[in-house]
């Protein structure tokens, strides 16, 4: 009965298979009814439609927002050449903008696959409904960055107008420069480095120190309005190189402290605190603009793992503890964008700050902890190759050893947790065991009694135990006193009255 | 020579001020970083410093120069000896440090010499042969000649220290500095009359960047 209701469920007519566009194919409930070439070009109309659309509401947002900067703009006045920086910045946004919709028809028309359509027009919407505000926000530092550079460079009086009019002077011939190699518009910064400097020290007789705060507030300046433009160009192969590594770092995630000689033990909740807030900080080094504010994330990562290495080993640490650490943070942390960020303040870091001083040091160990997670192998874990390969390959996982393994994020609940299943596991263990030898007693028990009993039933059957009848041998032994009659009569008591 | 020159607080001083990177190298734990924290605090970690002892500055009024040293500790594990070329970019002296009493060391120091040859002309970098932990002088395997004599041929600056002990320490840092004044004398045999040393920043190559790779 019931088999028979089932059956009647699934039954379909044959016209109900075909495709709903009559075409005579046969269509596909996932395709709603149709078959996968009408379907395609349905999906294909609906999408464009809907893209259209997106794309309308997204250049209504932009012109409003445009209005309002405009209108915030004329209130202030005096900056009206950052709006026209701003203006260029829009339409350079717009024809990225039409480009991506181009790629995506392309793709699309080729590609056809539902998930990757929806896939990229979810990527799209993403891409430009936030844009807007990332905008506000960007333009926001610059306009910042801008008074905070113009209220510093009064301090300095004439020097400090002439050092404006530089900067201004370099923007607007660096917006021509655009099309140049980014290795060509980093030798431009560096030698506008040099002249300001240069300059300064020579036709300013401005003294050292100040003329390096003031080489520090000019690349501020600078950098953060060039940032969008030489920061992960797409000219280079930056972008791919990322990936590279990144993708390196997530091969890498089995590696211990132990595989690399980290002299940090996370189980000391001050030390997982410090390298908590040491992957933070190397993290944090992404979402910087300037190249010396990027420096000062990695000092600041350094600095606390150098509080790392000195709580656990109770001893300041060496370049020898450093390293390996830093190594380890920066697998553990896999910061966003590691060699764009790299090749970002090699371009366009002010070279006295690279190449000298503290956080040209940290930045050289970054360059080398980078450098040996790409070349990594086997022999540089202690590993053997085989091991190393399975490992690559995520076959096999080293064994976690007990909550060393633990990331430092992981609550302590879920590390006791972790704990209480291991004890119980090894718990479990035991038992087994005790049960498995218990069994090995028990038998070994009855093997002992039955041995026993066979030995005693093979000498009771080797030596079978023969009684002889008792009466005849009694009657043998009086027999054997054959003069018994002869004998005297036994003494008999008398008793003598007297 | 790649350097930075800063004039002094007074540019028409008659004193220049110079800038030189050092950069340490040797073997695990022959104490390199004991070795530069000595020169620099005068302790042999008896006080803790607040941070790592890896990076140290130190300056020096001499009479005829202000020198900022500036010392860079490397990683000495074997493992990391591919990208330490790193450290050592734009370096003007480097510590080849060995433990006296540990064989091995020695040759790794050797080896550490060969890399630098390989990524400097000799007068582009001081080097000193150091053999550190004299006061272990009763398990010494490295002697005294041995280390002299190699560095005589490699033209080496040599010297033996105990950074423990504080045993010739200052005088290793001192003979760097006098050998690097030495050679800026070679290079400007005449200075300008008024003293006073502007160095083209441009030419000194002050502009080569670290990690291009």
């Amino acid at each position: 009965m019931n088999l028979k209701s089932e059956r009647r469920g699934i039954h379909v007519d044959q016209s109900e298979l075909l495709c709903k566009k009559g075409c005579g194919y046969y269509g596909n409930p996932a395709w709603q009814g149709f078959c996968s070439k009408c379907w395609r070009e349905e999906y294909h109309k609906a999408r464009q439609k809907q893209i259209q659309e997106d794309w309308e509401l997204a250049e209504r947002l932009q012109r409003e927002e445009e209005e309002a900067y405009a209108s915030s703009q004329s209130t202030q006045g005096a900056q009206s050449l950052t709006f026209s920086k701003f203006e260029e910045k829009k339409t350079n946004e717009k024809t990225r903008k039409v480009t991506t919709v181009k790629k995506f028809f392309t793709a699309s028309s080729r590609a056809g696959a539902k998930k990757a359509l929806a896939g990229k027009l979810k990527e799209i919407q993403e891409a430009k409904a936030p844009s807007p505000s990332i905008h506000r926000q960007a333009s926001i530092e610059t306009d910042r960055v801008s008074k905070e550079f113009i209220e510093f460079i009064r301090t300095y009086q004439k020097p400090g107008q002439d050092i404006y009019k530089q900067c201004k002077l370099f923007l607007d011939t660096m917006s021509h420069k655009r099309d140049l190699s980014i290795e060509e518009q980093s030798e431009c910064a560096q030698d506008f480095y040099q002249n300001v400097a240069d300059r300064l020290q020579t036709r300013w007789k401005v003294p050292p120190e100040k003329v390096e705060k003031a080489m520090d507030e000019v690349e501020k300046y600078i950098m953060t309005r060039q940032y969008k433009y030489v920061f992960c160009p797409e000219t280079t192969d930056d972008e791919k190189k990322d990936l590279a590594v990144q993708k390196r770092i997530r091969a890498l995630h089995w590696v211990t402290p132990q595989m690399l000689c980290v002299p940090v033990s996370e189980e000391i909740p001050e030390v997982s605190d410090m390298v908590v807030k040491a992957i933070t900080d190397i993290i944090e080094m992404d979402s910087k603009r300037v190249p010396r504010d990027k420096l000062a994330c990695i000092t600041k990562c350094s600095k606390h793992i150098f509080n790392a290495i000195k709580i656990t080993k109770n001893e300041p640490a060496s370049a020898d503890d450093f390293l390996p650490t830093l190594i380890y943070i920066v697998l553990k942390g896999n910061p966003p964008r590691l060699q764009s960020n790299i090749q970002y303040i090699t371009r366009f870091c002010n070279p006295s700050r690279l190449m000298t001083g503290e956080d040209g040091y940290y930045f050289t160990n970054l360059c080398c902890a980078v450098a040996f997670i790409e070349k990594l192998d086997a022999q540089s874990l202690n590993l053997s190759q085989e091991d190393f390969d399975r490992f690559m390959t995520g076959q096999t996982s080293p064994k976690k050893q007990e909550s060393d393994s633990f990331s430092p994020d992981v609550c302590l609940g879920v590390k006791q947790m972790c704990k209480s299943l291991d004890l119980l596991s090894q718990l479990n263990e035991r038992q087994e065991r005790i049960v498995s030898e218990a069994k090995k007693l028990e038998k070994d028990l009855i093997d002992w009694t039955d041995g026993i009993t066979k030995e005693v039933e093979d000498i009771v059957e080797k030596y079978p135990l023969e009684i002889k009848p008792k009466s005849q041998a009694l009657a043998a032994i009086d027999s054997e006193n054959v003069e018994n009659d002869k004998l005297p009569p036994p003494l008999q008591p008398q008793v003598y009255a007297g | 020579m790649a350097q930075m020159v800063t004039s002094g607080t007074s540019p028409e001083g008659p004193r220049p001020s110079y800038m030189y990177k050092v950069v340490l190298l040797g073997s695990m734990s022959v104490g390199k970083s004991s070795l530069a924290y000595r020169y620099v605090k005068n302790d042999f970690r008896e006080l803790l410093p607040t941070v790592g002892c890896s990076f140290f500055t130190q300056v020096l009024e001499l009479d005829e120069a202000t020198v900022k040293f500036e010392i860079w500790d490397t990683a000495g594990q074997e493992k990391y000896q591919s990208v330490c070329h790193l450290y050592y970019r734009d370096a003007h002296a480097a510590l080849l440090v060995y433990d006296i009493a540990n064989k091995q060391t020695f040759s790794r120091a050797k080896l550490w010499l060969e890399e630098l040859e390989k990524k400097f002309l000799p007068d582009e970098i001081v080097i000193a042969l150091v053999g550190n932990k004299t006061d272990l002088a009763a398990e010494r395997e490295v002697t005294t000649e041995e280390g002299e004599d190699f560095a005589r041929t490699k033209g080496l600056l040599f010297m033996e220290t105990s950074a423990k002990s504080n045993h010739q320490v200052n005088d290793v840092f001192m003979a760097i500095v006098q050998e690097l004044l030495r050679r800026e004398k070679e290079k400007a045999p005449r200075p300008s009359p008024h003293g006073r040393s502007t160095v083209d920043l441009r030419a000194s190559g002050a502009r080569t960047r670290c990690c291009r790779s």
